[in-house]
């Protein structure tokens, strides 16, 4: 068995549609962490892939699918469904448990040949009740949203702000898909497609393709110069009827929670330097925050407010732009995952954060106003 | 390597066309069957595995969310594991090394599938992608026949003894289910009843393919300090191995399966087995074929290539034989997807557990558990002994 | 890459048949009643609406079925401007978390009555709301035609 798993490489590719066959992007992004990582396909241990069935294609068994361009011929492998992270905390256990010493793990969402995300968000619903009053996710979202506005005092025009930091910080990031510099005004004024939530503040449909790949302790160190270590993994499931949730209090502290105890963190505020969440509705950045003990709750807005969460302040949130910048459904989880990588690994290029991250946090979430969580903390 | 793990007890759901509940109620049945079978509450539970058929099968989309709390799992982690038919035995991979590794002592994973409220076949076709294979290949069927008429003509199997050997393991395998509770389809078969039923797919007839159905399986999984306290007689895991192949189906060799040898290799290197089919006590393969059964035992090493209709006809892979292959039935009379490489392995645990009741095999101490997936791509083991 | 490779078009359509079980088959006759059925369960006492197998939290049956109250308290509200798949009627329209009088879950369902604008303004948070339904009921949640403000 082996103590420590460490993040060795991570490649991904931008988040803008593309025409390219997707049987050959999975090829390629698999090949190119491995080639960055100098490792053949042949020794990889183990491959753990992240997709979904319903994200895929009208292309049922997704694993099935892409195996082989996977680099899994002959390998053992397995798959983990809806969100990514999980792959991530997979390939940590089986590297754990000494049955392999490298693990490559990616997720695959080409958001090009899906429907909108909501034809299939809407499939969540279970057939009797809450299909029948056409819930989906921005729909449940834009509930969520109110609650918040509503109970905490906060304005739309502070949750639109997320837009504008995390549009602005993707500027920077070649890997996003949605790059452009949007004023409060702009964002303000979009379609209100499901008042409160407008337009402008719901994520994109895009491409994803990310990989990493895993060694355990011994071998990271023979691999690269700054392996970055796994630290602490948390997740959380909630109930399934909207009507029976606290909107305002999900599963995201409970997440966190075991992500911290397991990392040792006592406070996070002041031991995160650096946090990638998962937002497809801008407000939910705020909420998530608060979540995730950044700062009191109901405060969210007013911490984004103190540049706290902007590149340059104490404690960034999304310098790779978010989701709002780039949504590959499934996958989101794993490109947060790739962008706490390379900061730590001082390689985002034009969006490096100035300055030493000892630990970083990446969170995904999915479902109904943010039913499951899961919560990922890397250490240099 | 790794911590070692138990599997301390599993329960199933009444398995066939169960019109009577809704998708989560009949989650429930089993979450609920393995709870008071182990007499454990969700308190002992660190966290939970789910998985399933892709969501065409039934129409709902991202099912952990829709079962949260029929799987019990509201404000405890959560694990999706989904790899087509071999979902049920990475379901059980996922458990062991969440405790293997040491992140949980306690895993329930849970499989599920309620054919009768799709179309299986249309959404087992969709597992082909739209540029090439779909229009060609019929269903689940057409693959594993075309992998049939390879085999035979590879080892000069005549036509007769190969129908005749699948025969008798139709047979066979509905006879064992009659005295398995929980197996859907029983009923008592005469060798001209499975020779004479109607052509499905050449040369599968009838009686020699799995129902749809429907059903829930779920299984307990603990570390060693737990299971000894937890469970008087444990299941552990001597062997584990997975293995995939392309997906494009023409290219390997689908008769002297690479795939199926490797996966069963890493399982028996695993738990240290030479000779399986002396060491074996009992076998749980993922049947949903009768002829296709036969080329998996050549493969896993059950027999000498070529050879499994002669010592199937002799009676050796039946009930009282040298190796017991499914006297649960099988997935030849039990098939709601998601559960049943699950099925498998709660069946191998409970022949080791003493629990298997009137379909028990004296004295079984070793037993092997299979998954089989994919457009025949994928294999899954698991070998529990009754010895830590 | 910026080549166009062009794309291969494809539909897929697949028939559903969801056995609907006995509790919600008779949730569904009470709507057809004109009756918003829910149940308690045995040992929480919780009123849930629509009436469910099992409570979520207590993992136990459910069991005393009641008519519940056809009025309530908005919760939450969002108002649907663009057309998506599923979509209950054709927006603009708004839904709402509706905790009826009673129960101790939110009941999601929309509201209407008035222009949507109308409504915009006259509803808040604790807006009270009370089912209106359509003459021909099909035993669908959408026989109630929406929820009226008071």
């Amino acid at each position: 068995m082996t103590k420590k798993v460490a993040v060795v490489e991570v490649a991904q590719m931008p988040g803008a549609e593309s025409s390219d066959n997707f049987l050959d992007q999975v090829y390629r992004v698999c090949k190119e962490v491995l080639d960055k990582a100098g490792v053949s396909r042949e020794e990889v241990g183990t491959v753990v892939s992240a997709s979904s069935d319903v994200f895929h294609g009208g292309i049922s068994c997704a694993n099935a699918y892409y195996w082989d361009s996977g680099a899994g011929f002959l390998k053992s492998g397995t798959r983990q469904d809806g969100e990514s992270l999980l792959a991530f905390q997979y390939g940590v256990m089986r590297i754990l448990t000494g049955h392999y010493d490298t693990a490559l793990v990616f997720g695959v969402c080409k958001g090009s040949e899906n429907p909108p995300n909501d034809e299939i968000t809407h499939f969540f619903t279970d057939p009797f009740y809450q299909r029948q009053i056409g819930l989906n996710e921005t729909y449940a979202a834009a509930l969520q949203m109110r609650e918040y506005l509503n109970t905490y005092k906060i304005t739309e025009e502070q949750c639109a702000g997320v837009v504008v930091k995390n549009l602005g910080n993707a500027l920077r990031n070649p890997y996003a898909h949605i790059r452009k510099k949007v004023t409060l005004d702009e964002v303000m004024k979009s379609k209100r497609i499901m008042a409160p939530l407008k337009k402008m503040e719901c994520a994109p449909k895009s491409e994803g393709f990310v990989a990493l790949l895993l060694a355990s302790e011994k071998k990271a160190k023979k691999l690269t110069n700054n392996p970055v270590w796994f630290k602490g993994f948390g997740s959380s499931m909630d109930t399934f009827y909207l009507g029976d949730r606290n909107l305002l209090k999900g599963q995201l502290e409970n997440a966190a929670k075991r992500a911290y105890s397991m990392a040792g963190i006592k406070n996070p505020r002041k031991e995160i330097q650096l946090a990638e969440v998962t937002e497809p509705y801008a407000f939910q950045e705020l909420l998530w925050c608060e979540d995730l003990g950044f700062c009191d709750r109901g405060k969210g807005a007013k911490f984004l407010e103190s540049g706290a969460t902007q590149i340059d302040g104490d404690l960034p949130v999304n310098p790779s732009g978010g989701v709002l910048s780039t949504n590959a459904y499934v996958c989101r989880g794993l490109y947060r995952l790739a962008e706490v990588v390379l900061q730590i690994k001082r390689q985002a290029g034009e969006r490096q954060v100035d300055r030493k991250i000892k630990t970083g946090l990446a969170h995904g979430t999915h479902g109904f106003a943010g039913q499951f969580h899961a919560v990922a903390i890397l250490g240099s | 390597m790794g911590n070692a793990v138990a599997i301390i007890g599993s329960g199933q759901t009444k398995h066939g066309r169960r019109n009577d509940v809704t998708y989560p109620d009949l989650v429930r049945e089993a979450v609920q069957a393995a709870l008071e079978n182990t007499g454990l509450t969700m308190d002992d539970v660190d966290g939970v595995v789910y998985g399933s058929m892709p969501s065409m099968m039934e129409g709902v989309a991202m099912t952990h969310f829709y079962f949260a709390d029929a799987l019990r799992t509201v404000g405890k982690p959560m694990m999706k594991t989904e790899t087509c038919g071999t979902t049920g035995m990475s379901l059980a991979h996922t458990g062991y090394y969440w405790i293997a590794s040491g992140l949980a002592d306690v895993v329930m994973v849970v499989g599920s599938e309620k054919m009768y409220e799709g179309d299986s076949q249309a959404t087992m076709s969709t597992v082909m992608e739209p540029y090439y294979l779909r229009s060609f290949l019929a269903g689940a069927p057409g693959i594993f026949a075309m992998q049939v008429h390879e085999w035979t003509a590879r080892y000069n199997i005549p036509s007769e003894k190969a129908r005749d050997a699948a025969a008798k393991i139709s047979v066979d395998h509905h006879m064992d289910a009659l005295d398995n509770p929980h197996a859907h389809i029983k009923v008592k078969l005469t060798m001209d009843d499975v020779r004479n039923s109607r052509v499905i797919t050449y040369p599968f007839r009838l009686w020699d393919i799995c129902p749809n159905s429907d059903g829930a399986c779920a299984i307990i999984l603990a570390s060693a300090k737990k299971a000894k306290k937890m469970c008087k007689k444990p299941a552990w895991i001597k062997g584990i191995g997975f293995c995939g192949d392309e997906y494009w189906y023409g290219d390997s060799d689908k008769v002297s399966w690479k795939c199926a040898m490797e996966a069963v290799k890493q399982a028996y290197d695993m738990a240290g087995i030479k000779n399986p089919r002396k060491e074996l006590d009992v076998a749980e393969v993922y049947n949903p074929f009768t002829f296709v059964e036969l080329l998996h035992y050549e493969c896993f090493g059950f027999c000498d290539p070529g050879e499994a209709c002669d010592l199937a006809l002799k009676g050796v892979f039946s009930r009282g034989g040298e190796l017991p292959c499914d006297p649960s039935g099988g997935t030849l009379c039990t098939n709601p997807i998601g559960a049943t490489a699950l099925i498998r392995v709660a069946e191998a645990a409970m022949q080791v557990s003493g629990l298997a009741g009137d379909h028990q095999i004296p004295g079984a101490n070793m037993a092997f558990a299979h998954g089989l997936g994919g457009l025949s791509e994928f294999n899954g083991i698991m070998i529990l002994g009754s010895k830590l | 890459m910026t080549k166009n490779y062009g794309t291969l078009k494809h539909t897929v359509w697949l028939p559903y048949n969801f056995a609907v079980g006995p509790v919600f088959l008779r949730f569904y006759e009470g709507l057809k009643e004109g009756k918003i059925l829910g149940n308690q369960c045995l040992k929480c006492k919780k009123t849930l609406v629509p009436a469910r197998t099992f409570c979520p939290s207590c993992n136990v049956d459910m069991g005393d079925w009641r008519e519940v109250s056809q009025e309530g308290n908005i919760v939450s509200w969002i108002v649907a401007n663009e057309p998506f798949l599923g979509m209950p009627i054709d927006p603009p329209f708004i839904a709402a978390l509706i905790r009826l009088d009673g129960t101790d879950c939110s009941f999601l369902h929309l509201v209407g009555g008035f222009d949507t604008d109308t409504l915009n303004k006259k509803i808040k948070k604790g807006t009270r709301v009370r089912a209106h339904w359509r003459t021909e009921k099909k035993g669908h949640l959408m026989d109630i035609q929406y929820f009226k403000p008071k």
